[in-house]
C-alpha cells in the first residue's frame, strides 16, 4: 500500500513521521504526523496536504502536528496541533474548528453492570427524554440575553450558581469550566440567536451520550484508574461528547468572514481559504479570541447542564440521589480550542483541533487530585466499539505542545456509510450485541456505524507507544443516545 | 426536471456535500435549497405553520447562495424549525444580485417528522458556483 501523498515522508521513530520544509513552497516548519506505519498508510490525502498548509502559516513554531486519529478537516486537519508565537503569529478559526470547545466529559458511578442491566431500557428512555438531541432541539434552560451573557463569561460556574451541578465539579473541568478572556461584545446577535435556546442539548453528527462499563480486564493501570475513581468492577460510567452547538459555529463563521478581509490588510496569504487568520495581537485576532472563549464557556456550560440531567435521570431510575450513586465527574476536556500556554520558546497560542490537551504530572494546570498521575484524557471511539481514558505525560509537553489524540477518526464518508448501512438494522444488531441505542434520526445513526471509523485501539496504542499519553482503561458501551 | 442535486460520496469525510444544478440561477437556488432542506429533514413530513420572508442582496450569485443557505441554518436554530419548502425569486440588477424568498416549515417534532442531520453551517471548503452555457451548478460542503 502506498501513502496518499507524493511528498517525502521521513520516519523519525515507528510512531513519528516528518515532512520536511522542502516539500511545499512556503513551509516555515516541518510537519510531523504521529502514526504507526499502518495508520499512516490509511490516512487520507487531505491530512498530508492540510498539515503542510498549516506549516506555512506566519509565526508557527517548531512543527505543524497531526495526531494518529487525523483526517481531512476544514483548513486544518482534524487531529491538528499548531503553536504560534503570541507576538508574531496568527490565530485561525480553522485551527480551532467550527464546534468551539467540542469536548468529552466522563461521569463515574458506584453502580455495576449487574445493577444497571435490568433497568437499562428504562434508564436510556429517561436519558433520551431529559437530554434533547437532534435537529433543532432546545434545552429546558430558558435564558434572556443577560443570562446568556453570563453563560458566555462564566461557563460552568454559571451552571453551579444556578444549581445545575456541584461546586466540586468545577475542579474536574479543564480551566475550571470558565475561561477568563471572554467578551460577549465580540459575539454577533446572529450567534446569540442560534445559541440562546440550545443549552443542555447534544446536537447530532458524531455527538452522543453513552452509558459504558469498565471491566477489570480492560484496566491497564489500576493505580491511576483508582485515582480517577474507576474501580473496574464492571463499573458503570457515562460519557458525553458535544460542544458549543450552533453558537460556536456561528462565531467561527462570523470571524472567518472578518479574517478574509483582514488578511488583505495585514498582507497574509494562505494556501486554503478555510485557513483564514489574523495576527493574534491584532484587534481582529483579539476579538475572535474573546468570542471563541465565549463559545468555549458556553460548551462547558452545555456539558454541565447535560450532566445535571444525567444525574437526575439516574436518580429517578435507581431511587437514590446522584450523591448516593457516587456520580462524581471524572474530568471534562476540550478538543477544539486555542489557548495561550508557556513553552521553552515562550508564550505560544496553541491551536488544538480534534486534539486533546495532555499535560503531565505536576503541571500547575492539572487539578490537585491528579497532580501525581497527570491530566485525564478522554477519547471516544465509535458507538459500536470502546472508548478510552488516558493520562497526559511530560513527553507530550516536550514533543506535542502537551497534546494528543481525541477519538477514533473517520475513514468512511457519511454519504458512503448511509448507502451501505441501514439505521434500523444497525440498531437491532447493536441491541443483539448488548448495546441499546436511542436515536432521533435513523439515517444519522447509519452514518455513525463503527465501520465508518478507524480502530480506536490502534490509535490509542500509537499515542501510548509514542509516550505522549498513557492508557488507563477501556470503556465498553451498553447504551447510546444519538441525535 | 429543470433542477437536480446529488449528495457526493467522496469528499467531506466527516460531513456532507452536495452538487446542485439548474437551468437558470433561480433553478440552481431551488435545487441547492431542496438539498439542504432534505439534509435537515424529510420535507414531506413537515407542516407549514411557520413562515419567514427573507430578502438578501450580494455582489455575486455565489455569495448570495452562500448567505441564503446560511440563513436557512440560522432559522433552524433560532426558531427551532425544520422546513417544508421555500418560494424563491432571484434577480440581477446591474452589479448586484437579489433574493426574495419565503421559507415555510414547522417547529421540530420528533414524533411526526422524519429528522435527519442537525446542520451546523455552510462552509467555503470546495465551495463553487459556476455557469456553463445556460446551466448553473454549485458544489456545497455542509458541516454536520
Amino acid at each position: 500500500m502506498t501513502l496518499k501523498t507524493e511528498m517525502q515522508v521521513n520516519r523519525i521513530t515507528n510512531e513519528v513521521w516528518e515532512i520536511p520544509v522542502t516539500e511545499k513552497p512556503g513551509m516555515v516548519v516541518p510537519a510531523r504526523i504521529y502514526a504507526t506505519p499502518a495508520i499512516l498508510h490509511s490516512m487520507d490525502r487531505g491530512v498530508f496536504d492540510q498539515v503542510t498548509n498549516v506549516a506555512c502559516l506566519p509565526g508557527i513554531t517548531r512543527h505543524a502536528l497531526c495526531m494518529p486519529d487525523g483526517h481531512w478537516g476544514y483548513g486544518f486537519p482534524i487531529g491538528g496541533v499548531a503553536a504560534f508565537d503570541v507576538a508574531t503569529g496568527v490565530i485561525s478559526p480553522g485551527g480551532v474548528g467550527y464546534d468551539v470547545n467540542c469536548g468529552m466529559r466522563l461521569i463515574r458511578t458506584d453502580l455495576t453492570l449487574e445493577d444497571v442491566q435490568p433497568k437499562l431500557d428504562r434508564l436510556m428512555t429517561e436519558l433520551f427524554r431529559r437530554v434533547p438531541a437532534g435537529v433543532g432541539a432546545s434545552g429546558f434552560v430558558r435564558l434572556n440575553r443577560d443570562a446568556f451573557d453570563s453563560v458566555m463569561t462564566r461557563g460552568a460556574r454559571w451552571c453551579i450558581e444556578e444549581g445545575y451541578g456541584w461546586h466540586r465539579d468545577l475542579a474536574r473541568i479543564e480551566e475550571g469550566g470558565c475561561i477568563a478572556a471572554a467578551d460577549p461584545s465580540t459575539v454577533s446577535d446572529h450567534a446569540v440567536g442560534r445559541g440562546i435556546n440550545q443549552l443542555g442539548t447534544l446536537g447530532s453528527g458524531n455527538h452522543y451520550l453513552e452509558v459504558q462499563v469498565v471491566s477489570n480486564d480492560r484496566i491497564f493501570d489500576s493505580e491511576t484508574a483508582a485515582a480517577l475513581g474507576l474501580t473496574g468492577q464492571d463499573q458503570i460510567v457515562v460519557m458525553v461528547h458535544c460542544g458549543s452547538r450552533g453558537f460556536g459555529h456561528q462565531v467561527a463563521s462570523d470571524y472567518l468572514k472578518i479574517f478574509e478581509k483582514a488578511m488583505r490588510r495585514y498582507g497574509i496569504t494562505v494556501k486554503d481559504q478555510q485557513l483564514a487568520c489574523a495576527p493574534f495581537r491584532s484587534p481582529e485576532g483579539q476579538d475572535y479570541f474573546a468570542a471563541m472563549n465565549c463559545a468555549a464557556n458556553t460548551a462547558f456550560a452545555n456539558r454541565q447542564v447535560i450532566t445535571h440531567q444525567i444525574r437526575a435521570a439516574f436518580a429517578h431510575v435507581f431511587g437514590l440521589s446522584a450523591e448516593e450513586l457516587g456520580m462524581e465527574l471524572v474530568y471534562d476536556v476540550a478538543h477544539n480550542i486555542a489557548k495561550v500556554e508557556r513553552y521553552p520558546e515562550g508564550e505560544l497560542l496553541v491551536h488544538r483541533k480534534g486534539s486533546t490537551r495532555a499535560f503531565g504530572p505536576g503541571s500547575p494546570d492539572v487539578p490537585r487530585d491528579f497532580q501525581k498521575i497527570g491530566q485525564p484524557v478522554i477519547c471516544g471511539g465509535s458507538m459500536e466499539t470502546g472508548s478510552y481514558v488516558l493520562v497526559g505525560t511530560d513527553r507530550a509537553v516536550q514533543e506535542t505542545f502537551g497534546s494528543t489524540m481525541h477519538g477514533a477518526g473517520r475513514t468512511m464518508s457519511r454519504a458512503q456509510a448511509k448507502k451501505s448501512i441501514r439505521g434500523e438494522q444497525l440498531q437491532q444488531d447493536m441491541k443483539r450485541r448488548g448495546i441499546l441505542v436511542k436515536a432521533v434520526s435513523m439515517s444519522g445513526l447509519a452514518e455513525e456505524a463503527g465501520v465508518a471509523y478507524k480502530n480506536i485501539s490502534e490509535v490509542v496504542d500509537t499515542v501510548d507507544r509514542a509516550g505522549i499519553t498513557k492508557k488507563v482503561a477501556e470503556l465498553r458501551p451498553i447504551g447510546n443516545i444519538k441525535g | 426536471m429543470a433542477y437536480s442535486f446529488r449528495f457526493l460520496d467522496d469528499i467531506a469525510l466527516a460531513d456532507l456535500a452536495f452538487e446542485a444544478e439548474g437551468d437558470s440561477i433561480e433553478e440552481l437556488f431551488r435545487s441547492a435549497t431542496q438539498a439542504l432542506l432534505e439534509t435537515l429533514a424529510d420535507p414531506g413530513t413537515v407542516a407549514t405553520n411557520w413562515e419567514r420572508r427573507v430578502m438578501k442582496v450580494e455582489e455575486d450569485p455565489a455569495a448570495l447562495l452562500f448567505e441564503w443557505l446560511s440563513d436557512i441554518v440560522y432559522w433552524k436554530d433560532a426558531a427551532g424549525v425544520v422546513f417544508h419548502d421555500a418560494e424563491i425569486s432571484v434577480t440581477q440588477e446591474g452589479p448586484t444580485w437579489g433574493l426574495v424568498a419565503v421559507l415555510r416549515g414547522a417547529s421540530v417534532d420528533q414524533m411526526t417528522q422524519t429528522l435527519h442531520n442537525d446542520v451546523k453551517g455552510i462552509t467555503k471548503h470546495l465551495y463553487d458556483v459556476k455557469q456553463e452555457g445556460a446551466r448553473w451548478s454549485a458544489r456545497v460542503v455542509i458541516d454536520v
